[in-house]
């Protein structure tokens, strides 16, 4: 039966299509504005991208080659039999190839090693608290099901006090500039994600964890729970907008600020539900 | 680029029905179409309170007025002329089909997609928009019955009796549009319900604003039918006619209609929050009633309500619908003081914790304006009542206010202010109604 050697030659040339597809299709590729879906918004997320395609080049190849060999082995060594039904080939039993096992062993292990030194210094930058920026906390990120609740300190520019600016689901940065957040949660796990970014930390109860990242891109963004927090967990979404100056955020804050200072209704409202 | 994706989609659903031909009954499970769910009065004894026990006829007669009304299930919805709706209802479904020039109130009919010659119209419909996103916790009625509400305190708010606890307009009055906008877009903080903004577009959130007044209307006009119609003797053919039911159709909606014109807007503006203020509030605080329910010190904890941990400890302390035999296992005193301290709906209350630090959650929102309603008006349903115009005026309602707004970051304005209210403070009349 050779038709199978076919059959899987065809699921790897699949594979191996639908991730050349991939790089010419913003739906299917990386989470990336619509006009320029190559380029992360972020310095993390280009270095995260970075070490993604090393990842996908050594996987890719690997996978080819598996393939071929298996491919070629299934076409190769396929059961044949002669006019009598009897087998043409006999089948051998051998215990195993020391040599083989080290050598498959020796190269997986050194990728393995490779990878966990290479990817060291992107870890250190984005997780380690040593090198989160020496700059004022752009906000505190509380998660609570189902809500982002977040607070921009107010004209103070301390956190935590009376004239603070609290906010739901609607994080708002400057971009070109290092943003760092304080990140806690009110109840359960939840994760805080910002795939344009390629920023993801989890919320957790009693921590209070600082996340810090950038965009070299004025916009809209996304901000989504990556963690099963619930029944709601699928609304817990949040806005995020990128500010091209830093004026423009400063005056968002203070609308938002005045909203929140509001006493009393200047607008009328029409009768009859209008 | 969601259109490019489809054609991906459907093969790829159409592997997966190959995939599964073994399961074929899960992914042909269908629901069937969702059905109302009658008030219990319809059929249940309720001892004082008016009820159709034991009355079919009269059942029938109730039943048979509410679908012409209102439509027979959320699929096929029906609009009575003058509802408080945006254009009428047009909203409310993604079919429509005008039957105008027909006898009766059901002047344009609305509905999914299953009938003969519907109009398609350029929207989902709040019914659809509701059905994704509300249905689930505030259930197919609006009676704050769905699948997912008994896991939560606070309960899903239900919309049939038309009380809505975080509103605008004045003491028990009908919600402004606003003030429900408002909750669906902000959610409410300290309780289960998100914030829609990110999720839905403003269009569809009047149009999900729509859904929710017209389960109100459809409720509260359930309701009346059914006190109208115990009124009346099983056998009285005459018994819900033409005029009454109009009478009372129009009597909920001229409800909500003048709600909307009745937005309480503070008479003078905001003191400015200066020590002074601020201090004359926490006065007031101590010398008024507050302090019975918010506690000595604004924690939840007044004399007035059920200790916070035996509170919790009913409230949390296990299954959810077992709370009654917890209620049960409680000495008498307590258990007498429990049953007074629940909401309109039946649900245990709690006062507001106004001292967390910067944790402090206020459900109704943030800002002066949203406290200045709470205290001035109350909260309907709940037993926060009105303070405004008395005990409090103009003036006394701002330094409140302003004491509220800074106590989380200030305890001490409590922890150090003496046991007896500052001489000089005004004695204030407690307007708690008992």
């Amino acid at each position: 039966m050779r038709y199978w050697s076919i059959l899987f030659a065809m699921a790897a040339v699949g594979a191996v299509g639908a991730f050349l597809y991939a790089y010419f299709s913003p739906d299917w590729w990386l989470p990336n504005p619509p006009g320029d879906f190559h380029h992360s918004v972020s310095r993390f997320g280009r270095e995260i991208d970075k070490l993604f395609f090393i990842i996908l080049a050594i996987t890719g190849a690997v996978f080819v080659g598996t393939q071929v060999v298996l491919v070629w082995a299934m076409h190769r060594f396929a059961d044949e039999t002669d006019a009598q039904g009897h087998p043409v080939r006999k089948a051998d039993y051998f215990h195993g190839s020391q040599r083989l096992e080290v050598i498959w062993t020796i190269i997986p292990a050194g990728i393995l090693v490779f990878i966990a030194l290479y990817q060291m210094g992107t870890w250190a930058e984005i997780k380690y608290r040593s090198a989160a920026p020496k700059v004022p906390p752009l906000a505190e990120v509380t998660a609570r099901q189902f809500q982002w609740v977040i607070r921009y300190p107010g004209p103070d520019g301390k956190l935590n006090t009376v004239d603070d600016l609290v906010v739901v689901d609607d994080l708002h940065f400057t971009r070109d500039r290092m943003a760092l957040i304080y990140l806690r949660s009110s109840d359960v796990l939840h994760s805080f994600f910002l795939p344009q970014l390629r920023v993801k930390q989890d919320a957790v109860p009693g921590l209070t964890i600082p996340v810090w990242f950038d965009a070299d891109r004025a916009g809209d963004y996304e901000l989504v729970c990556a963690e099963l927090c619930g029944w709601g967990h699928y609304k817990m979404r949040g806005k995020v907008y990128v500010h091209e100056t830093e004026e423009q955020l400063r005056q968002w804050i203070d609308e938002k600020l005045a909203e929140q200072n509001r006493s009393r209704l200047t607008m009328t409202t029409a009768p009859n539900g209008r | 680029m969601v259109s490019r994706f489809r054609p991906a989609r459907r093969l790829g659903l159409i592997g997966l029905l190959f995939a599964s031909a073994g399961c074929s009954d899960w992914l042909s499970y269908d629901p069937g179409s969702l059905r109302y769910i009658e008030a219990e009065a319809m059929t249940q004894e309720l001892g004082p309170k008016p009820n159709l026990h034991g009355k079919p006829k009269l059942q029938a007669k109730v039943r048979e007025t509410m679908a012409r009304l209102y439509g027979p299930d959320p699929q096929l919805i029906r609009v009575p002329k003058g509802a408080p709706l945006m254009l009428g209802g047009r909203y409310l479904a993604s079919h429509l089909r005008e039957s105008e020039g027909q006898a009766g109130p059901d002047r344009r009919i609305y509905e999914g997609d299953n009938l003969q010659d519907p109009k398609l119209r350029p929207q989902l419909g709040g019914y659809s928009i509701y059905r994704r996103n509300c249905l689930h916790c505030h259930g197919v009625t609006g009676a704050g019955d769905g699948p997912t509400a008994s896991f939560f305190f606070p309960r899903p708010r239900d919309f049939r009796r038309g009380i809505f606890k975080f509103t605008s307009t004045p003491t028990g009055a009908r919600p402004h549009r606003d003030d429900l906008r408002r909750t669906i877009v902000k959610g409410l903080d300290g309780t289960s319900m998100p914030a829609f903004e990110p999720i839905l577009s403003p269009s569809e959130i009047e149009q999900v604003v729509d859904y929710v007044i017209f389960l109100s209307l459809r409720g509260e006009t359930e309701l009346a039918l059914i006190e109208e119609a115990s009124i009346s003797e099983e056998g009285d053919n005459e018994a819900l006619g033409e005029d009454i039911v109009q009478e009372i159709v129009s009597g909920v909606f001229t409800r909500w209609k003048s709600a909307q014109a009745q937005v309480v807007n503070p008479s003078v503006a905001r003191t400015p929050p200066t020590r002074e203020s601020i201090l004359r509030g926490r006065d007031l605080y101590l010398a008024s009633d507050c302090k019975d329910c918010h506690g000595r010190l604004a924690k939840g904890d007044g004399a007035s309500f059920v200790e916070t941990k035996i509170s919790n400890e009913i409230i949390f302390g296990g299954d959810p619908s077992k709370m009654g035999e917890r209620v049960a296992a409680l000495p008498e005193k307590v258990q007498a003081l429990w049953k007074q301290k629940l909401d309109e709906w039946g649900n245990p209350l709690r006062p507001a914790n106004l001292n967390r630090g910067k944790e402090t959650t206020y459900k109704g929102g943030r800002r002066p304006i949203d406290i200045y309603w709470r205290i001035a008006k109350g909260i309907n349903g709940a037993q926060m009542p009105g303070h405004y115009p008395s005990p409090f005026d103009d003036r006394k309602m701002w330094d409140i206010v302003n004491f509220v707004l800074a106590l989380p970051y200030e305890p001490e304005l409590l922890t150090e202010a003496p046991v007896a209210p500052t001489a000089g403070a005004p004695a204030v009349a407690d307007a708690r109604p008992r």
